[in-house]
């Protein structure tokens, strides 16, 4: 895989393209937990860790820190795979740490908590809400909340004639969840 | 512009300075303000768990098709070869001999492949661009020459890694001898940590693949025997055991 392929790749995943990122999933699977073997992870631990190296690259490739990887997506899926194999396990292996701190100088995020876990009530309520909007506001604040595109972006992808109506759109969407919290606090 | 405008700037990253100002002023002394853009900082980060969970439940849906799968879909190669070959013979190709049994270098053709970078990581960045570096750069992009070169001019040109990706080039040049001197010397290194164990137990295959390619049968079959004889090897095991198959 050359480095421009890398960069469709990442491309792709930045719009949220489904198909690349089950195609990568598949095609390193199996080396992936080959891999682990090694270290006596469980398979179903390998797996865990493993999907979870597939979000942190979606999130990673989401949030452009990986616009200028030059290393092939599957190269770069292993380091993060392996760095949480040596965080769950603490693998002793001194050469392969180093390397591994080098990405992490490169402030590369391997976390898979990296906006932190809904810990407050308040969050807690707004994902419920938020789950059970209908698909219009859904994508509209998808868009632009998680896929960070902006307005004039995304009234040209979702087909608005212009950027207001979408933006007055947004705000409805946004209302309809407060007013389904004030309602859940018995505000009216 | 209205003070939400400034909210939907800042999640679009294109406030300008004397925004960012007005931003600042409002955040601390507007608690309207504040409040909304608590909700919408808040908003964000559910949406990104949710991303996650979505994408999680989707991925054990996979998770959960390719091991139902995989438990009927096994074919093991040989299999494969073998089937190939009665149509073959039933074709009335008698008289051939070296049909029934591929040689060694149609092997060597199905089987080598260059072991993926697990060393470096290539990521552009400034403190990174070491020789070494160049040198995984070069290698990922398949232009074995300067790899070969920039391997020569390392800092640590002796650790194991260095002399085993070194031989995956020349193999990949098709300089088997050479190829096979360097990996030789991984091969034979003493395991002091896993990392060299690791490495020696890839140079046998590769060995093997080597060999292969030379037309020496049985230095390749007892490469093969190294790594389907070692109980704690996992690379390329099932290969080496077809491989053996072909050769035996």
């Amino acid at each position: 895989m050359n480095q421009q392929e890398s960069k469709n790749i990442i491309e792709l995943l930045k719009q949220g393209d489904q198909k690349t990122l089950e195609k990568i999933y598949l095609d390193n699977r199996e080396g992936f937990l080959n891999f682990s073997r090694k270290y006596n992870v469980d398979e179903s631990d390998a797996i865990d860790i493993y999907q979870d190296s597939i979000l942190i690259l979606r999130d990673n490739a989401v949030n452009g820190r990986i616009d200028n990887l030059q290393s092939n997506i599957s190269t770069y899926l292993f380091a993060i795979g392996k760095y949480r194999i040596y965080h769950n396990f603490r693998v002793q292996s001194r050469l392969k740490m180093t390397n591994d701190f080098d990405l992490v100088e490169e402030n590369l995020d391997f976390d898979v908590n990296l906006y932190g876990p809904v810990v407050t009530k308040e969050q807690q309520l707004l994902k419920k809400y938020y789950d059970e909007l209908g698909e219009r506001c859904k994508s509209i604040l998808n868009l632009f909340y998680y896929q960070g595109y902006n307005l004039d972006e995304i009234r040209s992808i979702l087909n608005y004639s212009n950027k207001k109506v979408l933006k007055s759109q947004k705000s409805r969407c946004i209302k309809q969840l407060k007013d389904l919290i004030n309602k859940h606090y018995g505000k009216s | 512009m209205e003070n939400h405008d400034l909210i939907d700037r800042y999640f679009e990253n294109s406030l300008s300075p004397k925004e960012q100002q007005l931003f600042n002023d409002l955040l601390q002394n507007d608690s309207n303000f504040k409040d909304e853009f608590i909700f919408q900082k808040d908003l964000k980060q559910v949406i990104a768990v949710s991303q996650q969970e979505e994408l999680k439940s989707r991925l054990s849906h996979i998770e959960d098709n390719v091991q139902k799968s995989s438990r009927f879909m096994i074919i093991p190669k040989k299999w494969m070869v073998a089937a190939s070959l009665l149509v073959l013979t039933t074709l009335g190709i008698w008289s051939v001999k070296s049909l029934y049994y591929p040689s060694n270098e149609v092997i060597y053709e199905d089987y080598f492949q260059v072991d993926r970078n697990t060393i470096q990581p290539v990521v552009r960045g400034e403190s990174l661009k070491t020789i070494e570096y160049r040198a995984f750069v070069a290698y990922e992009a398949q232009d074995y020459y300067k790899a070969i070169n920039l391997f020569n001019s390392v800092k640590t040109p002796d650790e194991a890694y260095i002399i085993y990706y070194k031989g995956l080039c020349f193999l990949a040049l098709e300089k088997s001898d050479e190829a096979i001197a360097l990996l030789s010397e991984v091969a034979t290194q003493p395991a002091l940590d896993s990392e060299t164990a690791d490495f020696r137990e890839k140079a046998n295959w590769y060995l093997a693949m080597a060999y292969l390619k030379n037309n020496e049968t049985e230095k390749a079959i007892s490469r093969l025997s190294l790594i389907t004889n070692n109980p704690s090897s996992n690379f390329k095991k099932q290969e080496a055991q077809e491989v053996l198959g072909y050769l035996k």
